[in-house]
């Protein structure tokens, strides 16, 4: 039955209070094949498989299966057309084991003794079939974020699901780990099953799909047989006519020339057998040992939960540091407060944005200045100077271009794209000798993303130095002169530029291997 | 039997009387917890519960109607939680809070009506012992466990039952799953809403009996506030048994225990003000929290309700 098609989406439209996330969007999926759907963040690929899903109501749209109609209004009718969904944020009950989150919401044959034995073999069976080996017994928040997504699609193929929906299912692998779910998606289309496969990055969907769909701001752009498909006709197709690819650098696949490499000789963060403890004392950050110097960028490469955001947030002195030492300019850091640091010149840009950068109800201008209000030239004999925060505010939307209202309007009713714009301004505007970057990029649109880009370069070339944590390696590759990889609170090694090597860095994350 | 061994006895078949409305009002809070539903509004449940049981029994002449009425009032209260919160999503705590006071002002409402003001107001029954055959028999352990009323025997084989429903069978993993996440319970196709219904109804309704279980035992009428805080401190157990149903059991033993301990302290007269005695369970909750607090896990989604096409992250 090769080539019939599997499933059809017609029309699809979906929107959110005003904003349309899809418009009039098809989607064909044919039997036995993987379909890459492309497109920037914020195109609208997760909530047409929402929609798909039965999780999102569209406004209108039909779907077709096997060319007969379904309705589907809800996950339970998903299921059962023998449709299953990864979804990008694991939905896992973190203190069930692995079984139990498979089996939750079947027909078990032992519902009312829930022994589950049987239910344990066929799990194994199953993980040995498609090659994604877990130990059904283990609690599932125990395990690294690879192996809870082996659970996920376990979860779909227990179900016996004809089509498999992974919506953007490599952003917390490794390099290795990317490869081997790659193989176990083949053996799943060989054995007739179709598979919809979400990505933003297209080496990924040149790399293993059949067929690749584009979709950008909520419409389609095109569909295409892999061996039609060429990285440019992508690129164009998701970027649109507004980016100049040429001179991308999201796109730019050879890296930065050579004088944007250069390093200067002064450090300017000093870090020796930093140590951080958790409430209950357990180390979080582990004998971290390392020097950022000027006009360099320093990346910290790692699986998400691996001691980043506690790296970072002890450098911001936002907790404390249980051990070793950290200076900036040979000043001792260790102890300071945040507003300490910010005086000093170092500036974040959190990870959790919205929860740890941002006040919603405040208006664009504050949040615009937020940690620096004590300083000139908002500060003034005691005051704040409005004036001079209005005008500074202004200034930043133009260069920014966040789309407000005004600068009075509350933040929170700026749209995600915008509200992220906000906060990119605040940590670039204001001169820093240090930027602590945690995933500066996620979840940005590529015009977004590409602005980032340029700003990192531009504190380099301006001599400044920046600790970019990021957990997308491609983008560590392009940007850092220097990349350690995290492991467990440590690091595994710290690579120079030209000795980068995307294999060996996920074997370092994944703790197989140490470099020195 | 010597003095000592009758002291023991007659304390502990008071512990076990005492401890009936606790478990019933506690493992209520647990099952609506256990799928999210975070309820505040025990108390005033309880004092219509047993304003209703009261009334019900008075008028109908039977307990058994008094324990039905209150556990459908109960139900209808638990019904109104779900339905403003689950499907009208309005902050658990606040809806709570005003059917606390609901229920607060209802208690002493009903009986005014139906009975009007009286100087010395009728009395019902008290719900006599039931000995099991044989099992009542056994020396000390049989005039304990097996020489009690209905509900005692009622209330341990609840929390029996609970614990097997919950850990045991694949409702119980649904359950427990919408509690957690109810995202992930949605996602493979478990009903978040009925189940918060399901469990919001049922809670209600032991609650509802747990208010009736007062006049019914200790005072044969109803009197204003007559529960006495027993609704607050079960939310507190609820936390101390860790939302389990077996560890709340205990927990209820532990707080009826000190309850009649304060009482006999009270009675033999040590010189201590009662006003401070009767504080003591309260002081022993703040207590057992500081302790319980941090080993104890609360359902994750505990006070939150869930809506499909809001976004959580990203
Ligand atoms: N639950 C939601 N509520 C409001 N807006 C949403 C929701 N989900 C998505 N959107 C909006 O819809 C658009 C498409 O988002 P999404 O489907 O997540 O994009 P992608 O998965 O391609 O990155 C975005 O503008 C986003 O802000
Ligand atoms: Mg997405």
């Amino acid at each position: 039955m090769k080539n019939s098609t599997m499933l059809e989406m017609k029309g699809v439209r979906k929107s959110f209070g005003t904003v349309v996330a899809l418009d009039d969007v098809n989607l064909q999926l044919k039997s036995s094949e993987i379909h890459g759907l492309l497109g920037g963040n914020g195109a609208g690929k997760t909530t047409l498989m929402n929609v798909l899903y039965g999780l999102y109501k569209p406004d209108r749209g039909e779907i077709y299966l096997r060319e007969k109609k379904v309705e589907i209004q809800s996950p339970k009718d998903a299921i059962s057309c023998g449709i299953g969904m990864v979804h990008q944020h694991f939905l896992q009950i973190d203190s069930y084991t692995v079984t139990e989150n498979i089996v939750l919401g079947t027909r078990l044959k032992n519902r009312p003794t829930l022994d589950l034995d049987q239910e344990e073999q066929r799990i194994q069976d199953l993980s040995e079939r498609f090659g994604l080996e877990v130990s059904p017994s283990s609690l599932v928040e125990e395990l690294p974020m690879g192996i809870r997504q082996r659970v996920e699609i376990l979860k779909a193929v227990y179900r016996g699901v004809d089509v498999l929906i992974l919506d953007e299912p490599t952003t917390n692998l490794t390099p290795q780990e990317v490869e081997s779910l790659f193989q176990s998606l083949r053996v799943m289309v060989e054995e007739g099953m179709s598979v919809v496969f979400i990505t933003h990055k297209l080496r990924e969907v040149l790399s293993v799909s059949d067929r690749i769909s584009v979709l950008r701001d909520g419409r389609n752009v095109i569909t295409l047989p892999r061996d039609e498909a060429s990285e440019e006709v992508l690129v164009r197709a998701m970027v649109g006519e507004g980016l100049d690819v040429g001179k991308s650098l999201v796109f730019s696949d050879t890296g930065l020339d050579q004088e944007a490499l250069q390093v200067g000789q002064e450090p300017v963060l000093r870090v020796e057998g930093l140590q951080v403890v958790n409430e209950e004392g357990n180390p979080l950050v582990k004998d971290c040992s390392f020097q950022i110097r000027e006009k360099e960028i320093f990346g910290v490469a790692g699986v998400a939960g691996n001691g980043q955001q506690e790296l970072a947030e002890s450098l911001m002195g936002i907790r404390p540091i249980a051990g070793g030492q950290a200076s900036i300019d040979d000043t001792s850091i260790v102890g300071l407060e945040t507003r300490e640091l910010l005086e000093m010149g170092v500036t974040y840009i959190p990870e959790d944005r919205l929860q740890d950068g941002f006040l919603p109800t405040a208006n664009v201008a504050q949040n615009l200045i937020l940690g620096y209000q004590r300083q000139e030239p908002y500060h003034n004999r005691g005051f704040l100077d409005w004036n001079a925060i209005f005008r500074a505010a202004r200034e930043l939307i133009t260069e920014y271009n966040i789309m407000t209202p005004s600068a009075k309007e509350p933040a929170a009713n700026l749209s995600g794209g915008n509200i992220q714009r906000v906060m990119l301004a605040r940590a670039f505007s204001h001169p820093a000798k240090l930027l602590v970057a945690h995933n500066p990029t996620r979840g940005l649109d590529i015009g977004s993303m590409e602005f980032v880009y340029s700003k990192l370069l531009e504190r380099k070339e301006q001599g400044m130095a920046t600790l970019l944590l990021s957990e997308d390696l491609d983008e560590l590759m392009l940007l850092c002169d220097r990349i350690a990889t995290i492991y467990r609170g440590q690091f595994a090694g710290v690579l120079e530029r030209g000795e980068f090597d995307k294999y060996q860095i996920g074997r370092m994350m994944s703790g197989v291997e140490t470099h020195e | 039997m010597d003095q000592f061994q009758m002291q023991f006895v007659s304390f502990a078949r008071l512990v076990m009387l005492a401890m009936v409305p606790y478990v019933l009002a506690s493992q209520g809070t647990m099952l609506g917890g256990r799928t999210g539903l975070f309820s505040v509004s025990q108390e005033g449940i309880m004092l219509v519960g047993a304003s209703l049981g009261f009334l019900g029994a008075y008028l109908y002449g039977s307990l058994v109607y008094g324990m039905l009425l209150a556990m459908f009032v109960g139900g209808l209260f638990g019904l109104a939680l779900a339905y403003f919160t689950t499907t009208l999503k309005m902050n658990q705590f606040v809806i709570g809070l005003s059917l606390f006071f609901i229920g607060l002002g209802l208690s002493t409402l009903f009986p005014k009506i139906v009975i009007g003001v009286t100087l010395q107001p009728p009395l019902i029954p008290t719900l006599p012992d039931v000995p099991i055959p044989g099992l009542s028999q056994i020396p000390i352990l049989g005039d304990i466990f097996f020489n009690q009323n209905v509900l005692v025997y009622f209330a341990i084989l609840l929390s029996i039952f609970l614990y097997y429903l919950l850990y045991k069978t694949s409702i119980g993993l649904e359950l427990r799953s919408v509690g957690e996440n109810p995202k992930a319970a949605d996602s493979l196709g478990v009903n978040v809403s009925v189940m918060r219904y399901v469990t919001a109804i049922v809670g209600g309704m032991l609650m509802g009996l747990a208010g009736a279980y007062l006049p019914m035992v200790y005072t044969g009428t109803f009197t204003q506030g007559m529960v006495q805080g027993r609704g607050w401190i079960a939310i507190a157990l609820t936390f101390f048994g860790g939302w389990s149903p077996h560890l709340i059991f205990l927990g209820a033993l532990f707080f009826a225990g000190v309850e009649i301990l304060a009482l006999r302290v009270q009675v033999a007269g040590v010189g201590v003000p009662y006003q401070f005695l009767l504080t003591l369970p309260y002081i022993a909750t703040i207590l057992v929290m500081i302790f319980a607090s941090r080993r104890v896990r609360a359902p994750a989604f505990l006070g939150q309700n869930y809506d499909r096409e809001k976004r959580t992250l990203s």
